[in-house]
């Protein structure tokens, strides 16, 4: 059995029937994975991935099919159970039930009841999480609303793919969560949709949620998560910042442009370019054309792009 | 499991569900509804009566058994010279020696004496008499057997008795049926002493008919509305694992024990309602009601765990009409033999035939009939609220792969397995009294040799199934010491749990050669301790053996069962060869 780890002091105070939650602040962390294992037979689909992400942080999980991004978020809304290692979600321990009421979790499929309209979809969720139904339904207004979803009273079974992963976003929101774990949330949507969910990520990052997700695109990516961990054969083979994984995995080069030609220069119209790595090589080019008898006239830097930097870690 | 979540989601199943049902189908199941309440009173007060006329009853026209033919609709009245079951002549009565002729005479008799109470019963001065006291006594007359048809070669003889003292009643015909000593009783028949109130026993060629047929047929109909609403209950759980539409709700604050209860409370209700209109159209009262509900949660549980483990809508057909035949057959077999034998004890419906024909119902009987399948009900339900989550919802993996994951998901020690081995007693029982009811029927030199080989087949594989599931799902470690020690907890479990068994002393079902054979085989003289130690010592031993080929491999698995049951066929053989002497 797995030790069960929690933060006593911040676990939330019954009074009466309301359940007060900790303030997000509280916690140094909002969420804490440590040495998460996941094995389906043989298999291991997680191994001995660790992480934290701070309350209002957007966390971005990336990585080739079958890295393990899946499982990882499943683990941490308490769907999969972990083979070994901890989980805690707001102070929670992820396998406790009361720790999805601070959780939205969108799956990477929309699953949704063809029958039901979105009205009486989101009000059931709200039910179950015991919203009462005045904020349940102002919620689920306003979440519709920012979503742009008009045609909330038909049966989601008539909808588009993007209509329903608008549906199944404001299902996540229906319990006004501390934390958000969306796994590709705009996977197969066609672009216009996929902005406004892009887009309406980024508002939820600036209401202050907490968000991981995971994605392919690595544009949304970069447009949204403040940091970044880049997943390969279940482990995690970066993590950090943007900035900080270019530094750390791409590389920089240096286009140098000069009037003359040199020894390792080729033509540029009628200039001449050579590409260096550092600006040690930049600086000695630079005298090498002014012993020719001519000057550098442009320096143009090309830095790695996350796709690259994406290729380089996953080896793919 | 808390009480306002699981009303919240059967609310919304229940308009879900609703929701779901296109016009046509809505308007077809009304249409099923109206003609259900509309024909089952019909049936039962007009009639047709099942079984009407089948006893031909040779008697003139000026015989006062004329009127007493034409009272009873399983009697039909044909000329004397005719072919019949029973002829009645002015010298007395003659009936043919096969067991629908006892039938016809024992229907005969009743007839008659419901027949005479009826004109007495017609008087409309009960106290003219007063102060004279009317006693009316049956006393044999003669009564003559045949074994040809009645209506040639007869062979009468026996004792021509009197047609007694009827007192005011003398115009009435009287017969020798009541409780008075019969004249001649065949020696080769059961049918006289079943008449004279003696206790019936063996197979069916030995019991005389009538069986109460009409109230079969009304218990039947008990089970018609469960066999529709596991279709729908089944469509509905599967749904929630098809495309992932269950996967919110896992996310939800509440537990899987809270969403299986929701979904499957609705469909309860709905089953029971049903069961209560029926119960209310055949007079069989909240007696029959309460009898089958634990039998609708296993109709439903049955369902449910089969859902889980179905991939397609295809493989749920499957499942559901295996769930409607294999428990229709547990329910309705037993069930034929009400008011004739005690096998009749282990079914629902025989509560509710014996609630429509006024007979009464033991604790025992309603104890028995209860509690295997409600204690089957709430494991199956067990079963498969355990792999009510992400990890085996959604996978498509065969059937029997899904099924080895049911039975592993709860084995995280070693000691559950005997836990779990316990818990699968209700089937062992179930499995056990349905064979019972099947091979009761033939000579006890078959069916006992048979049941013992079933009875041992079915408790071995009990024990050992699961503890196989657990070793191939690495719940257990796969070492020779964790074999013997799984095993040997799965034994004690079976062991203790086997105790249970002793509820079917409450119906006697033990007084049955092949039911002592399946559930009480004791070795006669032995000491208390020994009766204790040697069953104890077989389970353990057998659970041991087959645990060890578990733990090595599929084949080895197949191998040592066979083993095990081998041993314990020859344990069960040899108690019942001491017992017999």
């Amino acid at each position: 059995m797995r030790p069960r780890t929690r933060c006593p002091s911040s676990r939330p105070v019954a009074t009466g029937s309301q359940t007060l939650k900790p303030p997000p602040s509280f916690h140094p962390a909002m969420i804490s994975v440590r040495g998460l294992e996941k094995r389906y037979g043989d298999v291991t689909a997680v191994d001995g991935v660790s992480f934290e992400v701070d309350a209002g942080e957007v966390f971005g999980l990336v990585g080739p099919n079958g890295a393990g991004k899946t499982s990882t978020l499943k683990m941490l809304c308490g769907l999969v159970e972990p083979s070994a290692g901890d989980v805690t979600v707001n102070g929670f321990d992820a396998s406790e039930t009361e720790m999805r009421r601070s959780l939205g979790f969108l799956p990477e499929e929309s699953p949704l009841y063809d029958e039901m309209t979105p009205r009486g979809y989101l009000r059931f969720f709200a039910d179950l999480y015991d919203v009462d139904r005045e904020a349940a339904n102002e919620r689920i207004e306003a979440a519709l609303d920012r979503l742009d979803l008009d045609a909330r009273d038909r049966p989601v079974g008539d909808f588009s793919k993007g209509m329903k992963r608008k549906v199944a976003i404001a299902r996540s929101l229906v319990n006004d969560p501390d934390v958000l774990v969306y796994d590709e949330p705009a996977s197969g949507l066609d672009p216009l949709t996929t902005n406004t969910v892009v887009e309406f990520t980024r508002e939820l990052a600036d209401d202050g949620k907490t968000i991981v997700f995971s994605a392919h695109d690595l544009h949304h990516v970069e447009s949204v998560c403040d940091r970044v961990a880049i997943m390969r054969d279940g482990e995690l083979a970066a993590t950090g910042t943007l900035a900080d994984i270019r530094d750390e995995h791409g590389d920089v080069s240096y286009r140098v442009f000069t009037d003359v030609p040199l020894a390792d220069s080729g033509p540029a119209g009628d200039r001449h370019v050579t590409e260096v790595d550092s600006m040690a090589d930049v600086e000695a080019l630079r005298a090498e054309a002014g012993d020719a008898g001519g000057e550098v006239v442009d320096i143009r830097t090309e830095e790695s792009t996350l796709e690259d930097v994406f290729l380089d870690v996953t080896g793919t | 499991m808390k009480a306002r979540n699981v009303a919240r989601i059967a609310r919304w199943e229940t308009t879900r569900s609703a929701g779901d049902i296109d016009r046509e189908t809505a308007v077809a199941f009304v249409v099923v509804l109206v003609a259900l309440a509309a024909i089952v009173p019909a049936l039962v007060t007009m009639g047709p009566t099942p079984g009407e006329g089948i006893y031909r009853v040779g008697v003139s026209e000026d015989s006062q058994y004329a009127d007493v033919v034409a009272s009873d609709a399983q009697l039909a009245a044909v000329d004397p010279g005719a072919e019949a079951d029973v002829v009645v002549t002015e010298t007395g009565i003659t009936y043919r020696d096969t067991p629908k002729g006892r039938a016809a005479l024992s229907t005969l008799r009743s007839a008659t004496v419901s027949y005479n109470d009826f004109l007495m019963g017609q008087e409309p001065d009960q106290a003219a008499a007063f102060p004279v006291v009317v006693s009316l006594t049956y006393l044999p007359q003669s009564i003559s057997v045949t074994g040809q048809p009645a209506n040639g070669g007869q062979q009468t003889g026996g004792d021509t008795g009197t047609g007694g003292d009827a007192g005011t009643g003398g115009q009435e015909p009287q017969t020798g049926a009541g409780t008075g000593t019969g004249g001649d009783v065949p020696t080769t028949g059961g049918g006289l002493s079943g008449l004279l109130g003696q206790a019936q026993s063996g197979t069916p060629s030995s019991i005389s008919p009538p069986f109460p047929l009409q109230s079969l047929v009304f218990a039947f109909a008990f089970l018609l509305p469960l066999n529709v609403v596991i279709q729908a209950y089944g469509s509905s759980v599967l749904a929630e694992r098809i495309n992932r539409r269950g996967e919110p709700m896992l996310v939800a604050p509440i537990s899987r024990g809270d969403i299986v209860a929701g979904k499957t409370l609705p469909y309860l209700l709905g089953a029971l309602a049903l069961i209560s209109v029926i119960a209310v159209a055949t007079g069989a009262g909240a007696l029959s009601v309460l009898a089958i509900a634990p039998l609708a949660a296993l109709f439903l549980a049955a369902t449910f765990f089969g859902a889980m483990l179905a991939r397609s809508y295809k493989e749920l057909t499957f499942v559901t009409v295996t769930v409607s035949v294999g428990l229709t057959a547990y329910a309705f077999v037993p069930a034929v033999f009400a008011e004739v034998h005690p096998i009749a004890a282990i079914s629902p419906l025989t509560v509710v035939v014996d609630s429509i024909t006024g007979d009464g119902v033991t604790a025992g009987q309603l104890v028995l009939s209860m509690v295997p399948p409600g204690l089957a009900a709430f494991v199956l339900f067990g079963l498969g609220t355990g792999v009510y989550r992400e990890e085996d919802m959604f996978t498509q993996l065969p059937i029997p792969s899904k099924f080895l994951d049911a039975l592993a998901a709860p084995l995280t020690s070693q000691w559950r397995a005997g836990l779990w081995t316990a818990l699968f007693l209700p089937f062992v029982f179930v499995g056990e009294l349905f064979a019972v009811a099947v091979l009761f029927v033939a000579p006890v030199s078959v069916s006992v040799p048979l049941l013992l080989g079933a009875v041992a087949v079915i408790e071995e594989i009990a024990k050992s199934v699961h503890v196989f599931a657990g070793f191939e799902r690495g719940q257990y470690d796969r070492s020779v010491r964790n074999a013997l020690v799984v095993g040997a907890a799965s034994g004690v479990g079976f062991f203790l749990a086997e105790k249970l068994l002793l509820v079917t002393q409450l119906v006697g079902l033990p007084e049955l050669d092949v039911a002592q054979a399946a559930f009480s085989p004791e070795l006669l003289g032995a000491s208390p301790g020994l009766l204790l130690v040697a069953p104890l010592a077989l389970h353990v031993v057998t659970a041991a053996v087959s645990a060890v080929g578990a733990a090595r491999s599929r084949l080895a698995y197949l191998g040592t069962l066979a083993l095990a049951i081998v041993l314990h066929v020859a344990y069960n053989l040899a108690v019942v060869v001491v017992s017999l002497g």
